[in-house]
């Protein structure tokens, strides 16, 4: 109890290592899921509406990365932006942007894959409707996406979740440096092997606070208007 | 004019549409008729071009629309459902009373009854010109007075357009009340070609017969 009571204070004394950790954490998500979300969508969009060949083999390739382990990505960006990696010369490693790169490897396909099994299952109807009514290729697509926009809004949602919940990508490429890269999943983990629980259940409090917020957010922007 | 030569459709080894030849003239009403499976929507889907045939050649005019067999509402309410089609407030609203959904103008579509969805879904097709009309099923969700209503907003469209019309459909009453021409077909092929009151009281063959007898007029 003690450990909650010294979490709230932190959280109202406005720490300033706090919200130093809270603006990287932001920051990289935001910036994760946005990239992600530009590259898988539309790539969930061509999967989830056309048929072609190989169609098949690519959905499994992206379902096994679905699941790919946060350490691997992390390690396979760490050896490319190491110094001697092929984009050494960069010098992005243990910086938030290698950490932004490591998270677009792991979230892209999670959103390529919700978006087109979503896409899969109910666009049909919306494109045979659309088409039938001699609507333009982009009026039928954005007739898709307004349709599917609450469903899409989750595949951004689940998006942001893994983002700002992911610890072993982000702690390989950022390396955990105070003040630098130090986000609220690396900085919980420190903060517990050191035995500062305080600390450690503040910025708990405060991921699940920025989660409950965003969910409303984007409940709030998908929601139908009510009838007349 | 729509003129078919040699048409197929094939899925692997399974042929579900072999039309050799068939014209329907310009303005001409043609009902559809057949079992499940006989090939009525893939007619249907080939004509609107959302299907590819597997073989054989279309004559088609340029402006076509289609209604799909399973009604769509897409969300907000009745007035936007017709007019996202292109049409403007007033002729939506005509539609509408036409088709008695004028109550629920400011519904949402979602939170319609499937005769209901049915007949906005007419709505929505009838609110744009065209030169060919493929409607499939339009009254398959309908009660008699739905029914009734979706005819003859079929024939008013008819009427003020002059389009072709090509209608799937399991019902007699819609063959009888709105088309000139009915086809049956038989596992992909046509087994009946007539005016919808020769073949309904004399059919041709043994095949038709049987068919005729289980539909209810």
């Amino acid at each position: 109890m003690e450990s909650f009571r010294q979490a709230f204070q932190l959280l109202f004394s406005l720490d300033r290592e706090l919200l130093q950790i809270i603006g990287v954490t932001l920051r990289m998500s935001f910036f994760s899921t946005t990239i992600s979300c530009l590259l898988g969508l539309p790539l969930g969009a061509l999967i989830g509406t056309r048929s072609f060949k190989g169609k098949s083999f690519l959905k499994k390739l992206i379902h096994t990365l679905m699941g790919l382990p946060p350490v691997v990505a992390g390690l396979f960006v760490y050896v490319l932006f190491t110094h001697y990696g092929p984009f050494g010369s960069l010098n992005l490693l243990f910086t938030v942007k290698a950490m932004v790169v490591a998270q677009v490897l792991l979230i892209t396909p999670l959103v390529v894959g919700l978006s087109s099994s979503f896409l899969e299952g109910t666009s049909r109807p919306v494109i045979d409707t659309a088409r039938g009514l001699g609507l333009s290729k982009a009026g039928t697509v954005w007739l898709c996406l307004s349709e599917g926009r609450s469903a899409l809004l989750s595949v951004v949602l689940s998006a942001f979740g893994r983002s700002i919940a992911e610890v072993g990508a982000v702690s390989i490429v950022g390396g955990n440096i105070q003040w630098k890269t130090r986000v609220m999943t690396t900085a919980i983990m420190l903060e517990t092997n050191k035995g500062k629980f305080s600390f450690a259940l503040a910025l708990g409090m405060i991921l699940l606070l920025i989660g409950f917020v965003v969910n409303a957010l984007a409940s709030f922007a998908g929601k139908e208007p009510a009838d007349d | 004019m729509i003129e078919i030569r040699d048409l197929k459709k094939c899925y692997g080894e399974r042929t579900v549409l072999d039309i050799p030849a068939l014209t329907v003239k310009d303005g001409e009403a043609l009902a559809l008729a057949g079992p499940n499976g006989s090939g009525k929507t893939t007619l249907l889907r080939l004509l609107s071009g959302l299907l590819k045939s597997s073989g054989g050649t279309v004559k088609k005019p340029g402006k076509v629309l289609y209604m799909p067999q399973q009604a769509y509402a897409f969300k907000g309410d009745l007035i936007r459902n017709v007019t996202l089609a292109g049409c403007d407030r007033s002729e939506a609203d005509r539609l509408l009373e036409k088709l008695e959904l004028s109550a629920l103008a400011h519904k949402k579509a979602t939170s319609l009854s499937g005769g209901e969805l049915q007949r906005l879904s007419l709505c929505r097709v009838l609110s744009v010109d065209c030169e060919l009309l493929l409607l499939d099923e339009p009254t398959g969700a309908c009660d008699a007075r739905g029914a009734e209503l979706v005819i003859n907003a079929i024939r008013e469209y008819r009427s003020k357009t002059g389009c072709t019309v090509l209608i799937s459909t399991h019902s007699p009453v819609l063959a009888l009340n709105a088309a000139d021409r009915l086809i049956i077909l038989n596992s992909g092929r046509i087994e009946a070609d007539g005016k919808p009151k020769e073949i309904l009281t004399s059919p041709e063959n043994e095949w038709t017969q049987h068919f005729i007898a289980g539909w209810k007029i």
